[in-house]
């Protein structure tokens, strides 16, 4: 199935989303479609699969105009699209669940399973992907719930495929086994659309790159034409930022000690954990999403309880001390939610600047705030960490990703505390701002302030990190040095379990 | 000309809201046989005419409380609290009020002061016993609140028809408060001076949410509960504190009502005319954006008063006066909210 699509434009109100847009997808081809965060390829491809009208241009398939009205349309005519979030029924089968919407009707109107399970069997088996069918969804992790979305897309005889970012909840092992069935399915003949910012991974699989900037199409060619350089010069339009080097230095005093901490989970407990970290050091957590690295962060930062162990900051235990105490004791945290915990989106910037803030005096005079002086507190972080906004009074929700998560990183460390706690801090923001913040937080450690990074994003990790801690099943299961030496053995301490996802035949 | 533009759109919605209205108003005379223009005019009157603005005084009058309400509802929902239980605070504060008036000896103004201040003391205690529900028991707060209105309204029913009932005037109902303690009016009309605690209560409201640490604060719990909490707000002692303001404030209104104008506690009189609900709708209408709030009050005391108004002057029977006053308020309320949820929350959610 060839797909092109002819001079599309998306508008948002005012923002031109995609701004016409030519590109075609070939048959038996992986297309990778890269560019920051904002870029334009996620509304592209949505509106490929239905979900967003295009304002302008059209879409074929064969040489034949389409026009969808819904994604309904667009599967019919065999797209199929695997979302960042999944769209998974929980307390369903894993059978049920690709089936759902499109279940084989036997006679009498009922569910056929049984022809349904040996289609998807089928189907699992040419491309090397296994998943047991009959475990319920909740039970499976991130990796193996994204071969469920596959196989859904695959169920419905999709000819061309639509992932976006898939590899982002991955272990490097999960990545590797969904790369292995991506070249499957170009063996077979399908097109698929591969969205990621992550250039490694285009250099690995695409055969062909489209690179996206501000709405427009900047790029495309056969990868065998391009060079990595220009694909990165190409989604920031310019140089990419030189790679960061590290002042060596001596870590100082013990700044926060956590000693057989654990917290209560459903299910396991998380713990017992305990390390301890110094000032000038960064120190990662490493570890696939949903290893007890939340609760570890949320009971470090007051917003749970522990169950045992004791935790220290700067030599005063804080454990049953509440977030303001435990602040105000030296403590800031980024957190990974900017939408809900980071931001109070319908507040404006200025509001959002200002929360949290020890120094009362500064901002205010008796119960009375000094306006003033808010809106000048937060011009300082709109100019210091380059936040592109409106201004103090603008609203925090007209923000793009990076800008939020800049202000949120901005306001954390103006504090200046001698720790700071940052959970994925740079989780879906683009590279401009990526660079920004890792440069921000080394400053930091440089400055002699001690950085708990904690992160799913490996790269993260290993290039910031002094020492990294990896967690696996609620507890530490090793600590390695940081740098680009231990990528291998953080990978295999983080993954024990990640073998069931893709690889096997079932 | 992109001013005129400009101008235009904002202007076309409404007249547009105002031609249905009236279109819909019309039909409705039209089926009870009334005479339109009186019925307008019966309407406009009523709402702030009279003579010497007798009319007038009278939807103040009634704005003093329903905005008093409003705006003691306005500061809990902004904290994202939703205390729907100013009934029961309302209540508890005009009870409060009468008995201390009552039972207090004393100089007049001495034992007015106290009486307000039991009052506000009354409302803040019985706000705080949904928040301790809450914070404590797990209660939820709409549901919380929203029961305590029951009991309280039974206990004042009791006290007002047994311990303390006023016998000899044959209706359930306590007796007058002295007199020396009764509000004075404005010279040459029937307004009394409540409106003026209205006024100060507005006054505070307005300051605490626009410029206070603490409205501050509030109001960022408000929005999100969980960003509150992550930047280390104290969130339950936001959540009493608030609460006993909002709660103090609906027993200052319990007080206007007793000393301004009943001069006792009648069973039902705080009740029946549904102050607290109209107040939470005024609250609601504007989307709690904190000016329009005490604006939002008066026009829902004057739609009250001018559809009374109307069915004394053009015969429209008051039923069909209650059907003319929800349409005027649903289309109002459609324009209003919308045109500030656009303006003031805009887009939310991100890449």
């Amino acid at each position: 199935m060839r797909v092109a699509l002819n001079d599309v434009s998306v508008r948002f109100g005012q923002v031109l989303a995609v701004d016409r847009v030519s590109l075609a997808i070939e048959p038996g081809e992986i297309h990778a479609l890269v560019g920051e965060n904002g870029a334009g390829k996620s509304t592209l491809m949505n509106m490929l699969f239905g979900l967003v009208i295009p304002t302008g241009g059209t879409i074929t398939i064969d040489g034949v105009p389409r026009r969808w009205a819904s994604p309904q349309d667009a599967i019919g005519a065999g797209l199929g699209m695997v979302h960042q979030h999944f769209m998974l029924q929980e307390s369903m089968s894993v059978l049920e669940n690709i089936v759902l919407c499109a279940e084989p009707v036997g006679r009498f109107g009922f569910v056929d399973f049984a022809e349904a399970r040996a289609r998807v069997g089928a189907i699992a088996r040419t491309h090397g992907i296994g998943v047991d069918l009959d475990r319920p969804l909740g039970r499976l992790s991130v990796g193996e719930r994204q071969a469920v979305e596959i196989l859904k897309v695959l169920y419905r005889e999709a000819d061309l495929l639509i992932l976006d970012e898939p590899t982002a909840v991955l272990t490097p092992q999960e990545k590797s086994r969904l790369f292995d069935a991506l070249r499957s399915f170009r063996a077979a003949g399908k097109a698929i659309v591969l969205i990621t910012h992550k250039l490694d991974e285009v250099m690995e699989i695409a055969d062909r790159v489209s690179v996206m900037r501000a709405g427009r199409l900047v790029a495309s060619s056969p990868l065998a034409d391009t060079t990595r350089e220009e694909i990165g010069r190409g989604i920031v339009g310019g140089d990419l930022p030189a790679p960061r080097t590290r002042k060596a230095q001596e870590p100082g005093d013990v700044i926060l000690s956590v000693d057989a901490l654990t917290v209560a989970r459903r299910g396991r407990d998380v713990g017992p954990i305990s390390f301890k970290l110094r000032a000038g050091e960064i120190v990662g957590i490493a570890g696939v999403s949903g290893n007890g690295q939340a609760e570890l962060v949320r009971a470090l930062t007051g917003l749970e309880p522990l169950r045992s162990g004791s935790v220290r900051l700067c030599g005063e235990r804080i454990d049953s001390l509440d977030v303001e105490r435990r602040r105000r004791l030296g403590m800031s945290y980024i957190p990974e939610d900017r939408q809900r915990m980071g931001l109070a989106l319908g507040a404006s910037v200025s509001e959002n600047a200002n929360a949290g803030r020890d120094d009362r005096a500064a901002y205010a005079a008796g119960p009375f705030l000094k306006h003033r002086a808010l809106a000048r507190f937060a011009r300082s972080l709109i100019d210091n960490y380059r936040i592109r906004v409106a201004g103090p009074r603008a609203a925090a929700a007209t923000m793009s990703g990076g800008n939020k998560q800049k202000l949120v990183v901005g306001r954390e460390l103006t504090r200046g505390t001698p720790l700071v706690i940052a959970e994925n801090p740079t989780w879906g923001v683009d590279i401009g701002a990526i660079d920004f913040i890792h440069g921000e937080l080394m400053r930091m450690r440089d400055a002699g302030h001690a950085i708990l990074l904690i992160s799913t994003e490996l790269d993260e990790v290993i290039a910031l990190s002094d020492r990294i801690l990896v967690m696996y099943a609620g507890e530490i299961s090793g600590e390695v040095a940081g740098g680009e030496a231990s990528r291998d053995r953080v990978g295999a301490l983080m993954t024990a379990r990640a073998s069931d996802a893709f690889g096997e035949v079932a | 000309m992109a001013a005129a533009n400009g101008i235009g759109r904002a202007v076309l919605p409404w007249a547009l809201t105002l031609l249905w209205i009236g279109a819909i108003v019309f039909a409705l005379l039209l089926f009870v046989g009334a005479p339109f223009g009186e019925a307008i005019s019966g309407f406009l009157q009523g709402a702030f005419g009279g003579r010497r603005h007798a009319y007038l005084m009278a939807t103040l009058s009634r704005s003093a409380l329903i905005v008093g309400m409003a705006v003691s509802v306005m500061l809990s929902f902004r904290a994202g609290l939703f205390n729907i239980g100013g009934e029961g605070q309302l209540v508890a504060g005009g009870l409060a009020a009468a008995l201390a008036a009552i039972l207090l000896p004393g100089p007049p103004l001495l034992v007015l002061v106290a009486a307000i201040f039991a009052a506000m003391l009354a409302g803040a205690a019985w706000a705080l016993l949904a928040g301790v529900l809450q914070l404590y028991m797990g209660v939820p707060l709409l549901v919380g609140s929203l029961l305590l209105n029951y009991p309280i309204r039974y206990i004042a029913s009791y006290m007002v028809a047994h311990p303390f009932r006023d016998v000899p005037s044959g209706m359930v109902q306590s007796h007058l408060v002295p007199q020396g303690t009764w509000l004075a009016s404005f010279p040459g009309t029937r307004l009394d001076v409540g409106i003026l605690f209205t006024l100060a209560a507005t006054a505070f409201a307005l300051v605490y949410s626009y410029s206070t640490v603490h409205g501050y604060h509030t109001r960022l719990n408000g929005l999100s509960k969980e960003f509150a909490r992550t930047v280390g707000l104290p969130v339950r002692k936001l959540t009493l504190q608030t609460l006993a303001i909002s709660g103090a404030i609906a027993g200052l209104v319990g007080a206007i009502a007793v000393f301004g104008i009943h001069h006792r506690y009648i069973d039902g009189m705080l009740v029946q005319p549904l102050y607290a609900w109209t107040g939470i709708i005024a609250v609601l209408l504007v989307g709690m954006v904190p000016w329009a709030v005490p604006l939002s009050g008066f026009f829902f005391a004057a739609v009250q008063t001018g559809a009374a108004g109307m069915e004394r002057t053009a015969g429209v029977p008051k039923e069909i006066a209650l059907v003319i006053q929800a349409v005027i308020i649903l289309f109002v309320a459609s324009r209003v909210s919308g045109a500030l949820s656009s303006k003031d929350g805009g887009r939310g959610g991100d890449a």
